[in-house]
């Protein structure tokens, strides 16, 4: 497989608005008066052969030469007919063609006739060797699948001009080019040809193997007659070979044949079993009525597809990006990936993509039809990711504002630590030292004493501004050190047990302190409880916190701003806050915050 | 007595430096940082080392741990923590296995000169030093079965002193008793709290401590 697989296909689900290629007029023309012509080469195939000799001397593997040309000649008009934009049904015809006429040919009386024919036979080798290396796309891949073509047409036309130049039949017909008939030339010529189209018979077998080696399954699967095709050719090159000694194997022929008649079937099934798919079209159609939640519809569309390896992206046009099932942005894969895009547009504005198997490109009708089953069911789940964008983008917003809050609290804190704090406690010092050069019971004494008070005063206040704006003991210290005080501190008795294995995020640290500190808070206010527990856990990648007490419960969560704002800062870091409080029945208080370890 | 400071705020370590100085110590190494003030300990081998809690670079816990290194690396060396916030679970950390020779104060501490001085001396001594915040803390702590209630306002007084590291002499003079009554008030409460006696001064302030916190 190459990069250019990858191709981005444009489809419109809206029915009736098909932005596939559509084959012109004449081409039309010419496909449906090309149908006869199968007809009428097949029957003249046989019939000149009958009236040519007796019905005796039709034998079987001549009505078998006939079908293999009618079958290619007929499968190529069909799947030319299916696929107009897929070049292969057009050189499934050619093949098919030229190998019903140069049968024709080689049964003339005619030199002239009779020659064209041989010439004919061998220039269908480089014909079939094309359409086996477009296979399945109907064009080339490489560059070297056209080196190995070349040495196909050198053997073919210059080498085999050559050889007509210098060979006699020594019978009737005569071969018409045979100006300077030269038996050990011609052998010579024969030679070179046989090794020349040994090498390329080899070199073609081998890049199809490989090319089915790296292909993806369903692709490896359309490969099959291609690779039938190149064993043919090298199982009838062996043939030539024995037979030059002579040596006759009437069983291989029929193989070679059987394998050439095989080929068009395969093809004609695949493209029948393409039409059949698009009969699980309808069962999509069930499918989506029951308006199917999101993995579902890419589930749905999968199985519609036969493509389990199948993903949708949504276009989110307020974000300007793709985005998967998640709501998360994602890339479109570029040439190279081995994946193929297919675009669903609406209203000239894309909607979603599908990123498929490659091999589905050579099904457009079943991507159209799936596409515009899909449609409104896309729809829905367009709006759907695009809530879910938005309400990550609002949670990575909410977050970020927490976090800066976080660090502008922290910071103010240090501030008022580091300056206001250290400067007054220095001037208290100050004028602690003063005081030890004064009398205690002057009147300056006591003035110097009672302006170290007031000093004393401010510290206090500062202290519990401070430690409100961001509790320091935290980060210093960690959560543990930290609820012990508040732990000493709790308005009735308590039972603290601490067990998160280290130090925690910050915000998270923060986020718990000032849980429990506001929990015990309530307790002191409303609770009238005689005991308070207060657990803080790790299980697994969360942590959990439990403030439980024995109260009279009937906390209403929606009181004040303490208990929806501590909501919020667990939110904040993707956690959740449930109270339990019965009248009655003491409150109980579970956070559990996400917590990776 | 030899003295070691560490505190990142030059104010606030000159005024110590000079308080010191004033009352006689001898201050051998002044330090901004918890790696400086290990180096200074090791080579100068003073008698006690001040630390601030809050130390460059981060000012997390920098002070702590180079206090707690110090016990344990220099057990000859007595330790006291000054911090901004008295917390009650740093004060546990730092006394997890003996209070002798360990102080822990509320910053604002120093412009109490005489009472300043007094700690310093008693944990260079191998005493104790507890910020009056961090007992008073402990026994406001709610208890299902108070024992503070079998004991009565002048044990208690007591008992706060005691807790604080006094000696029965400080506790004596602090309340204006005599030694005698002091001794006579430290057995009963120990009877009453059912603690076992003991004569050292900071083994018993680790004893009520801990009493008090469980």
């Amino acid at each position: 497989m190459t990069g250019s697989d990858a191709l981005l296909a444009t489809t419109d689900y809206r029915p009736g608005r098909s932005r596939r290629h559509g084959s012109s007029e004449t081409v039309r023309w010419l496909r449906r008066s090309l149908w006869p012509c199968v007809l009428v080469a097949g029957v003249a195939t046989v019939a000149m052969t009958v009236l040519d000799s007796s019905l005796e001397a039709v034998d079987a593997s001549l009505i078998l030469g006939v079908l293999v040309g009618l079958a290619f000649a007929g499968s190529g008009l069909y799947a030319w007919g299916r696929r107009p934009e897929n070049r292969l049904g057009v050189l499934m015809t050619v093949v098919g063609f030229t190998y019903l006429v140069w049968h024709i040919l080689i049964q003339a009386h005619s030199s002239s006739v009779y020659t064209g024919g041989i010439w004919l036979s061998d220039s269908w080798t480089v014909v079939f060797v094309l359409f086996l290396l477009s296979f399945p796309e109907g064009r080339l891949n490489t560059r070297f699948d056209l080196v190995i073509l070349a040495m196909f047409a050198t053997v073919a036309l210059p080498l085999e001009l050559l050889w007509l130049l210098f060979f006699r039949t020594g019978g009737s017909p005569e071969n018409a080019l045979a100006a300077w008939p030269n038996s050990s030339v011609a052998d010579d010529v024969d030679s070179a040809q046989r090794a020349l189209l040994v090498t390329a018979s080899v070199v073609l077998a081998a890049t199809l193997w490989r090319r089915r080696m790296v292909a993806s399954p369903p692709l490896r699967r359309a490969l099959i007659p291609a690779l039938v095709g190149s064993a043919a050719i090298l199982l009838s090159l062996v043939l030539l070979g024995l037979d030059k000694f002579d040596v006759e194997f009437e069983t291989a022929r029929w193989v070679v044949l059987g394998a050439y008649l095989t080929i068009p079937l395969v093809v004609l099934a695949g493209i029948l079993r393409a039409r059949l798919a698009r009969s699980t079209v309808g069962e999509l159609f069930v499918e989506l009525r029951a308006d199917p939640s999101l993995p579902d519809l890419r589930d749905a569309l999968a199985r519609a597809l036969r493509d389990p390896s199948l993903t949708l992206a949504y276009w989110l046009p307020q974000f300007r990006s793709w985005a998967d099932v998640n709501g998360e942005s994602v890339e479109l894969p570029g040439d190279g990936s081995g994946h193929a895009t297919t675009l669903i547009d609406r209203h000239g504005e894309h909607l979603a993509a599908l990123l498929h198997d490659p091999a589905l490109l050579d099904e457009p009708e079943l991507l159209n039809a799936v596409a515009a089953a899909a449609g409104i069911a896309l729809e829905n789940g367009r709006l759907h990711v695009e809530l879910r964008a938005r309400l990550e983008e609002l949670r990575g917003s909410r977050s970020r504002v927490f976090d800066a809050g976080q660090r502008e609290r922290k910071r103010l804190e240090r501030n008022l630590h580091d300056g206001a704090q250290q400067r007054l406690i220095a001037l208290s010092l100050e004028l602690g030292l003063l005081e030890e050069q004064v009398d205690m019971h002057s009147d300056m004494g006591a003035r110097l004493s009672q302006a170290r008070s007031e000093i004393a005063n401010s510290l206090e206040e500062l202290r519990e501004v401070a430690h409100g704006i961001h509790p320091a003991v935290v980060s210093g210290h960690g959560l543990e050190i930290a609820l012990e005080q508040l732990a000493a501190r709790a308005p009735v008795p308590i039972r603290l047990l601490v067990d998160v294995g280290g130090r925690l995020p910050e915000l998270l640290e923060v986020a718990v302190y000032y849980l429990v500190a506001e929990s015990l808070a309530n307790v002191g206010k409303y609770a009238q409880a005689s005991f308070v527990s207060v657990e803080v856990n790790r299980r697994g990648n969360r942590i959990v916190v439990e403030v439980a007490d024995d109260g009279i419960g009937g906390a209403d969560t929606e009181r004040g701003s303490g208990l929806r704002g501590l909501a919020d800062r667990i939110e904040a870091l993707e956690g959740r806050l449930r109270i339990w409080s019965p009248n009655g029945g003491g409150t109980r208080l579970r956070a559990e915050i996400p917590c990776e370890s | 007595m030899r003295v070691v400071i560490a505190e990142d705020s030059v104010l606030l370590r000159e005024g110590i430096s000079r308080i010191l100085d004033g009352a006689g110590f001898d201050v051998v190494g002044l330090c901004d940082t918890g790696e400086d003030l290990l180096q200074k300990t090791a080579s100068y081998s003073p008698d006690v080392a001040i630390v601030d809690i809050r130390l460059p670079p981060t000012h997390n816990d920098e002070g702590l741990q180079a206090a707690l290194e110090i016990r344990a690396r220099h057990p000859s060396v007595s330790v006291l923590v000054l911090s901004q916030y008295v917390e009650v679970g740093l004060a546990m950390k730092l006394l997890s296995d003996s209070a002798e020779g360990a102080g822990y104060l509320l910053k604002d501490r120093i412009s109490d000169v005489k009472e300043f001085i007094a700690a310093v001396q008693r944990v260079a001594n191998g005493g104790s030093a507890i910020d009056p915040i961090i007992v008073s803390t402990l026994l406001s702590k709610r208890r299902s079965d108070d024992p503070m209630a079998v004991l009565t306002p002048r044990e208690r007084e007591v008992l706060v002193l005691m807790a604080q590291g006094r000696s029965n002499q400080g506790i004596a003079d602090s309340l204006v008793i005599t030694l005698r009554a002091v001794e006579r008030y430290v057995s009963i409460i120990f009877g009453k709290l059912g603690l076992p006696a003991t004569s050292n001064d900071s083994r018993r302030v680790l004893a009520v401590l801990l009493y008090l916190n469980s």
